[in-house]
């Protein structure tokens, strides 16, 4: 037990001074990041890319309209949750003409009918009702998202439009599937690369930019305010201030401190 | 004659150059933007060159000096006048290799403005514009204007609701708390180097 001393002392040290309000479990997180940055290296990216380097642009674009095509879906109920009227009926007609004339959603001719697609989904709702994003997450093979917003995920899961007319997907449809789908929608994410590669702190970045994203969708694209991140400037020179106090304290006590961390080392 | 012409095409200068000093946000972005598709469209191959024309282009509209000030936030004050070059000079470099540089993906996009928003006071303004490709979601991008001296000028740009300054800010707090101006500085250079490397 004594040897994790240190451990929790270092968890706790890293949640002394938060980067981000919600956050809280930055180190978990960050665990699973580089977990999924790994697996991403190795397998997701080489797909992706081959995915966009040989892929015919006809079966791209097909890829893209048929998840589109259950966005669209979703979209719809995200918009009536709202009560949103025209966006819902417009996501609805354009599943029902991408899914009949458009070959089960291969084909986006609903685009060309004037069928507006709405950026909606059931996180946004959620949020719109004031549900808060709470905790941000980084899941493990999905990437980020947030407490609210993981009931998209969840719904999506449960409400399978394809278990219609498939109610029995075995498990190797359903991973085929899923896996369509990642290598898609990262796909689509390729042309970021270079942006996050070069950033001082890609996961730190990666999370500021899915909070300020999804916050801005809530309000639909007009919030009465930026979302504060971190700590304001206030709370940053409190910390400060307390910081300066803590090393004149602990230089004046240190010889006092030094047995305590020794006997920790020691110990069995 | 000839002092004639001269000082009618002097005051034609002087009339152009004034016009661009009061030139609304929203003509900038409408202009700035319609040049912006022209560059990426002419340049299609080569989107390095594209990128440094681009550059070109924005750099006399765009306020780099406030817009780092903003990210790097209240620890902005106690750096020194050459750190604050320093910060400016890297910061600006990163934005510019890694969102122009990316910019090839829009040669069929269409930029409309929206609308504007107006700021906390008269000499702070937003200009809000859609971004659509054919056959996407159009893609919201706002741009922040202060009144200078010399005009108006764009000292945040926010994509999908992500701001340059706002998306910044947090990390280079971060940074600041465990490594310094020095360090924060340090990280920037490092990383537009080792891009400057695999990047031609």
């Amino acid at each position: 037990m004594r040897r994790l001393l240190p451990f929790f002392a270092l968890l706790l040290g890293a949640c002394a001074t938060p980067q981000n309000n919600y956050d809280p479990i930055e180190p978990v997180n960050r665990g699973i990041y580089a977990f999924n940055n790994a697996i991403d290296k190795a397998v997701v990216k080489p797909a992706a890319q081959a995915h966009e380097k040989y892929s015919p642009g006809p079966v791209k674009q097909g890829a893209g309209n048929f998840f589109g095509n259950i966005d669209d879906f979703f979209a719809s109920f995200g918009a009536l949750l709202q009560g949103k009227g025209s966006e819902a009926s417009h996501s609805m007609g354009r599943v029902l003409v991408n899914t009949t004339l458009g070959m089960f959603g291969l084909v986006d001719w609903a685009s060309d009918m004037g069928l507006k697609k709405s950026d909606e989904d059931i996180g946004q709702a959620l949020g719109s009702w004031g549900v808060g994003s709470g905790p941000y997450l980084m899941l493990p093979f999905r990437g980020p998202t947030t407490l609210r917003d993981s009931s998209d995920l969840a719904v999506r899961f449960f409400a399978d439009p394809l278990d219609i007319w498939d109610g029995t997907q075995d498990l190797s449809t359903q991973v085929i599937r899923y896996s369509a789908w990642g290598i898609e929608q990262r796909r689509q994410l390729l042309p970021l690369e270079q942006l996050i590669s070069t950033q001082a702190d890609p996961y730190a970045y990666i999370r500021d930019a899915y909070l300020q994203r999804r916050y801005f969708k809530v309000w639909d694209n007009n919030p009465p305010k930026p979302l504060q991140l971190g700590p304001t400037d206030e709370e940053l020179d409190a910390m400060d201030a307390a910081e300066e106090l803590q090393t004149k304290t602990s230089a004046a006590s240190a010889p006092a401190s030094l047995p305590a961390s020794g006997v920790a080392e020691v110990a069995p | 004659m000839k002092k004639w012409i001269l000082a009618l095409s002097m005051g034609f200068i002087a009339t152009c150059s004034l016009a661009a000093l009061t030139e609304s946000p929203e003509l900038i972005v409408k202009n700035v933007s319609r040049d912006v598709l022209e560059i990426i469209k002419k340049n299609d191959k080569d989107p390095l060159k594209a990128r440094d024309l681009v550059d070109t282009r924005v750099a006399p509209l765009a306020d780099y000096n406030r817009m780092t000030m903003l990210a790097v936030g209240r620890n902005w004050k106690t750096a020194t006048p050459e750190q604050q070059q320093a910060l400016t000079r890297e910061f600006r470099t990163m934005l510019v290799r890694t969102y122009f540089s990316a910019l090839s993906i829009y040669k069929n996009a269409q930029v409309d403005v929206k609308g504007t928003r107006p700021g906390n006071d008269a000499s702070e303004m937003s200009v809000l514009t859609e971004v659509s490709l054919p056959g996407q979601k159009p893609i919201p991008l706002d741009f922040s204007f202060e009144k200078t001296d010399t005009g108006w000028k764009t000292y945040d740009i926010a994509v999908d609701g992500i701001s340059f300054i706002n998306n910044n800010r947090n990390q280079f707090n971060a940074i600041i708390r465990k490594d310094g101006i020095e360090g924060l500085i340090k990280q920037l250079s490092d990383r537009n180097n080792a891009q400057r490397n695999t990047n031609k």
